[in-house]
């Protein structure tokens, strides 16, 4: 026992050092735990840009910040409008669609709510970005985000004023995506270099791929609407030895001018997974 | 008259705003990314007590992890470099001791001690906190150049504040 103690006392340092390390290791992987498929990555409560203190400071910093990028976000809002209104036009009745409510079951699927990005970064290896609206606002972990030119990210941590998303442009980021001519799929991933373009692999070589083609969602990712569309093919470098072509994609997004976004909730997301649990449930039954 | 504890406290508030309002969105591509804030605690008296500036060094390191979104990696890095720091103190110490008003600046120490003492603990930081955010050795000298520009960009900024602080003083 004394032993104990006076091993304690003479290496009291080093002893200090391996358990704040532990700590730090310990908030670390609880950071990068998955939390379900879907969920991506989430994070653990209040030690995230979300929490009220870093929340309201960005907020407060935002204020005085977001006057610079003005033009560029009106800019962007004001092409967007008039996109919606060509497709708008391309709509058989328009009226008809919109005096349907919201819970017709073939209606609405997804909903958006208007969020500001008041922190964001496109530097680092893993960028994040902090969103001015919460769970009073109905944000949940694992809904989507997307900008008027494009998509942005996941939400991955929620307070009840602010959240945290994590951007495509982050190492763990992947998501199915396809050629809108052709439709095949493909996975999407950033590999940490350039802000303006990301990966996309697994094409098969028998698809015709062209320069200046667009990549959409697919559906198979549930976080995003089918069919947003993602940039447009940069270069095709088929791979030798694979039958699949590796795709630099240029993304339609702009990561260093976002000002306003949307953050998408799925209005059928709990049918969905309560229909695929009680699937996954009577089949283990069997 | 503020006393040290009060200078201590403001420092490390000046350093945290600086680092997570401008540092953060100066952007100078990947490879410049500096993080001036450990001036706080490379800055703390050469005697106070290394524990306490280790613990002092964990909630640092996890203020700026909350603001960045680090989870903990920053927090690694302050705590390595707090345990490093009683034996680059040291290694460095001018003639075998330092005096007792000696105060780790380059108005007490000098520019070439100062250019060691920070430079050695600033890499030693940096070191663990990238390659820590990478999380793997496939990018290794991609995250190398990473870390020896950053460093350097930090030591720079350091070097930069204290020729504000002093120039402030006199």
């Amino acid at each position: 026992m004394y032993g104990i103690i006076a091993f304690f006392r003479k290496n009291y340092f080093a002893v200090l050092f391996v358990a704040l390390e532990f700590l730090c290791f310990y908030f670390l992987f609880q950071g990068r735990s998955p939390k379900g498929e879907e969920n991506y990555y989430h994070q653990a409560g209040f030690l995230n840009s979300a929490n009220s203190v870093a929340g309201s400071f960005y907020k407060a910093y935002n204020g005085v910040t977001s006057y610079f990028n003005l033009k560029s976000v009106n800019d962007q809002l004001a092409e967007e409008n008039a996109r919606l209104h060509n497709n708008l036009s391309d709509l058989p009745d328009t009226s008809k669609h919109l005096k349907e409510p919201q819970t017709n079951p073939y209606g609405q699927q997804f909903n958006f709510i208007t969020a500001q990005v008041i922190d964001n970064s496109t530097n680092q290896i893993s960028n994040y970005l902090t969103l001015d609206i919460g769970r009073k606002q109905g944000v949940s972990e694992g809904m989507g985000v997307i900008a008027p030119g494009g998509l942005v990210g996941v939400v991955i941590g929620v307070s009840d004023h602010y959240s945290v998303v994590m951007s495509m442009l982050h190492k763990n980021f992947q998501l199915s995506a396809m050629l809108k001519k052709g439709g095949a799929f493909g996975t999407l991933t950033w590999k940490g270099d350039d802000f303006r373009y990301v990966l996309l692999s697994q094409i098969p070589k028998s698809e015709t791929v062209k320069p200046g083609d667009t990549i959409v969602s697919s559906g198979y990712s549930t976080i995003y609407p089918k069919g947003l569309v993602i940039g447009y093919v940069e270069e095709v470098k088929p791979i030798p030895t694979q039958y699949f072509y590796t795709i630099k994609v240029r993304l339609s997004t702009n990561f260093k001018k976002l000002g306003y976004v949307y953050v998408v909730s799925d209005l059928m997301k709990k049918e969905r997974t309560e229909l695929q649990e009680n699937a996954y449930k009577s089949n283990e039954g069997k | 008259m503020i006393n040290d504890l009060g200078k201590n406290i403001l420092r490390f508030l000046v350093f945290l705003l600086i680092q997570v309002s401008i540092l953060k969105h100066l952007d100078l591509g990947r490879f410049i990314n500096p993080f001036l804030y450990v001036l706080f605690i490379l800055m703390l008296p050469i005697r106070s007590n290394k524990a306490l500036v280790m613990v002092l060094a964990f909630f640092t390191g996890l203020t700026v992890d909350m603001f960045y979104n680090t989870m903990g990696v920053n927090a690694a890095a302050c705590v390595f470099m707090a345990y490093c720091r009683p034996l680059v103190l040291r290694t460095y110490a001018p003639k075998g001791e330092y005096d007792t008003s000696a105060k780790p600046t380059m108005q007490s120490l000098g520019l070439p001690w100062l250019l060691s003492y920070t430079g050695t603990l600033v890499f030693l930081h940096h070191f663990v906190l990238f390659f820590l955010e990478a999380f793997s050795l496939s990018s290794f000298f991609s995250t190398l150049g990473i870390i020896i520009m950053s460093s350097a960009s930090t030591v720079g900024l350091i070097v930069l504040s204290q020729y504000i602080m002093q120039r402030r003083k006199t």
